[in-house]
């Protein structure tokens, strides 16, 4: 049986799809020391990584590379992650660092987590601790380091932007070990002067340049200061603990000072709109009390006053009137009673009266005449009375029957001798 | 007027122009806040016009505060 002889180009494309599919290699976290560092001009890093008795080779290409924080140098101790794989060509495996860290800042970065999230449980972060800050500062202090980026970029910008404040630097170191109590004081110190604001902060370094701004007595002395503190560490992407604890954070000291007083030219176009704004305003209020006024002064009253007068001349005329009517009536119905009284018949001839009742009286008076018996008798009637009756007629009467008859004059005792 | 912060005359002339605005102030009342508007019109601009050599101190070690400037506009 023969013998089959592989490439060398196979065998290596062999291993490194063994490598490339193995779970474990794909990322990797190793720690170890720089040495045999190559930056390539078109920026990729090549480097060995060892430790006492061993080494593995690295690269780092470009688009990783340019995101790194420091500048790895020989000596330097890191932390990478990456995946281990065979570049073909040499048959070297190697690790291809994906990220790479200094070590020793990991350390710095638990400690940056513990403290912001034991200082955001005591509250220090709290909104409501946030003082406002004034609009129109006079005094400003600025707590930096009097050399540097920071300090010009802040004071330029705000001479650019509000020449009338005054500021007050309260210069101190921004890094090392010393910086943190040094900026501690400072801040102490300002709060014993009477300034608006104060602007705290640096220009941007790396981690541990930044690092007393991460310090616990640095964040209290923010927080314990009376005057509102606008922060402005490193760079936009920095955040420190001075920066949720202060009052505000700058994303610069460019932007802390941009924060901290307003544009002149635009309060100067501010002043002119409320200047215009008043004007047009009494203007207007000016224009609507004489639109007011010419309304009264058209209205029908004060134009002519007489024909209120009139008005009321006429109403009180017609009630003159009314109430002569009335009286007038009312006298005439008096008049017209009294008239008919006095002309009454009675009145005129109240004998009419005394005559009417003598002529009763006469008529009463012959009448009785007229009926009197005796009266009748004188004109030669009698009176026939049958046992003390008068009679009218023959019944009961028979022959032989003793009446009585009166005359005029005396009586009679006749005897009835025929009836009928 | 003069003795007052930027920040109170400010605040002054913003409270007028709102009183003015909400338009049922008197006549007289309002021709003397137009008045006083005006004259914190041009205290405002004062101040903001009297930008003299702006004032820039550091506070030296001893306590006192001498005039600061920065390396590059000496």
């Amino acid at each position: 049986m023969e013998k089959r002889y592989i490439t060398v180009s196979t065998l290596n494309r062999y291993l490194k799809n063994k490598l490339d599919t193995d779970p474990n290699l794909g990322r990797v976290s190793l720690k170890g020391e720089i040495s045999n560092f190559k930056g390539h001009t078109r920026g990729h890093l090549y480097f060995t990584l060892k430790d006492e008795t061993s080494r593995i080779s690295a690269v780092m290409f470009q688009f990783n590379a340019s995101k790194l924080s420091f500048k790895p140098e020989d000596g330097m101790t890191v932390l990478v992650e990456g995946k281990i794989s065979i570049y073909e060509a040499t048959g070297a495996y190697q690790i291809y660092v994906e990220n790479m860290e200094e070590d020793g800042l990991g350390n710095l970065y638990l400690k940056y987590e513990e403290l912001k999230k034991r200082l955001a449980a005591q509250g220090l972060f709290n909104e409501e601790h946030k003082k406002p800050l004034p609009k129109f500062p006079e005094k400003i202090g600025i707590i930096t380091a009097p050399t540097g980026a920071a300090v010009k970029d802040i004071l330029s910008t705000i001479k650019r932007r509000y020449p009338i404040c005054e500021t007050y630097l309260f210069p101190c170191l921004v890094q090392g070990e010393l910086a943190k109590d040094d900026i501690v004081k400072q801040i102490i110190e300002a709060n014993n002067h009477d300034l608006d604001v104060l602007i705290v902060g640096r220009g941007g370094g790396s981690i541990e340049d930044l690092w007393a701004f991460n310090e616990e007595v640095v964040a209290e002395a923010i927080f314990n200061s009376k005057i509102p503190i606008i922060s402005a560490v490193g760079h936009e992407i920095d955040f420190t603990i001075a920066d949720f604890v202060a009052d505000l954070r700058a994303p610069t000291p460019t932007g802390a000072a941009e924060i901290a007083v307003p544009n002149i030219a635009d309060l100067n176009v501010l002043i002119s709109q409320y200047k215009i704004r008043t004007t047009n305003l009494i203007g207007h209020l000016l224009k609507n009390q004489k639109t007011r006024l010419n309304n009264l002064k058209n209205s029908y009253v004060l134009k002519s006053p007489l024909a209120v007068y009139e008005q009321k001349e006429q109403k009180l005329s017609n009630l003159v009137n009314t109430l002569n009517s009335i009286i007038q009536n009312n006298l005439q119905l008096k008049i017209n009673k009294y008239t008919y009284i006095t002309e009454s018949y009675i009145i005129n001839n109240p004998e009419s009266l005394f005559i009417n009742n003598q002529n009763k009286y006469n008529l009463i008076l012959n009448k009785l005449e007229l009926l009197n018996p005796i009266s009748i008798l004188s004109k030669g009637y009698s009176v026939v009375k049958f046992e003390n009756r008068i009679i009218k007629n023959i019944e009961n009467i028979k022959i032989g029957d003793v009446v009585n008859i009166k005359l005029h004059q005396g009586e009679i005792k006749a005897k009835v001798e025929k009836v009928g | 007027m003069e003795k007052k912060k930027f920040d109170e005359l400010m605040t002054d002339l913003e409270k007028i122009v709102k009183e003015l605005e909400q338009g049922d102030i008197d006549l007289e009342v309002s021709i003397e806040k137009y008045t006083e508007a005006m004259k914190l019109v041009k205290a405002c601009g004062d101040k903001l016009g009297s930008a003299l050599e702006s004032v820039n101190k550091i506070r030296t070690e001893n306590g006192d505060f001498i005039d600061f400037k920065t390396e590059d506009n000496q």
